[in-house]
């Protein structure tokens, strides 16, 4: 059903899917970000309050090969990057750096790239 | 002739490092400082399925103390994402009511900060648990 040129009714468009990623990826990093850094980052590689070897290959390997922890993996770090490529998208263009289509495809297509990317490479990993 | 020119005051290139936009500039840089950690994950994954070797340079890289340095400041930028982000979400979200009165939006920002600590703390309870157990 295609809405004719003059209608009344507004446009309908995909921005509402791009904010949902932003708000999704947002909420996700705001409840677990600061101890996901800190897991991560910081206790599992210097062996701080956790043992070194929940980060060796073997664990690693088995939990990006657990369909459960292959969908945390990919949920996770696809939405970081949606989450920052709103927010990187609306500041740019308030800083005038270019114009609507090129910061779109600079922010929002270097995110889809990322996804894109992350799933490949968890399917690479094996089952 | 009769064309619309209102007046446009002028604003330096550079607003947004000065006062009071920086806070904003610093807010949504943390955001984009979150995009950084998942580029960190990535790379870690593209490591894995490259082989053992490369997961153990991958692990070398984590345990350097220029690592170290990053993640800290990461986690810095996490937490202030975290404190930003429920200052913003009632903003953006409808008025709540409850029992005939507007919830106010400091009580809000409190519950939902309160809650994500209680999520990020249960989190690494869970880890610590689970590497204490296994």
């Amino acid at each position: 059903m295609s809405v004719p040129k003059d209608s009344p009714l507004p446009k309908r468009t995909i921005a509402p899917l791009f904010w949902l990623l932003f708000g999704a990826g947002g909420m996700l990093s705001a409840l677990f970000g600061p101890a996901l850094i800190l897991i991560t980052g910081i206790m599992i590689p210097h062996g701080w309050g956790v043992p070194e070897r929940l980060g060796s290959y073997d664990t690693v390997l088995a939990f990006a090969r657990n369909p459960l922890g292959k969908l945390v993996l990919l949920a996770l770090i696809a939405l970081l990057f949606w989450h920052a490529a709103e927010r990187l998208f609306l500041t740019l263009h308030d800083m005038r750096v270019g114009t609507v289509t090129v910061l779109r495809w600079l922010t929002y297509g270097v995110a889809f790239v990322l996804t894109i990317v992350t799933a490949v490479v968890l399917l690479m990993v094996g089952f | 002739m009769s064309e619309r020119r209102p007046y446009l005051r002028p604003q330096p290139r550079t607003w947004w490092a000065h006062p009071p936009y920086r806070a904003y500039t610093i807010r949504e840089l943390c955001g984009v400082a979150l995009a950084v950690y998942g580029a960190i994950l990535l790379a870690g994954l593209v490591c894995l399925a490259r082989g053992p070797a490369a997961f153990e340079s991958y692990r070398a890289f984590l345990a350097s103390p220029l690592s170290l340095a990053l993640h800290l400041l990461l986690l810095a930028a996490a937490l202030w994402h975290m404190v930003t982000w429920f200052r913003i979400l009632p903003k953006t979200m409808p008025k709540l009511v409850w029992h005939g009165k507007l919830v106010p939006q400091a009580l809000m920002t409190q519950a939902a900060t309160l809650l994500a600590v209680g999520c990020s703390v249960a989190l690494l309870a869970l880890v610590v648990v689970v590497g204490a157990w296994s």
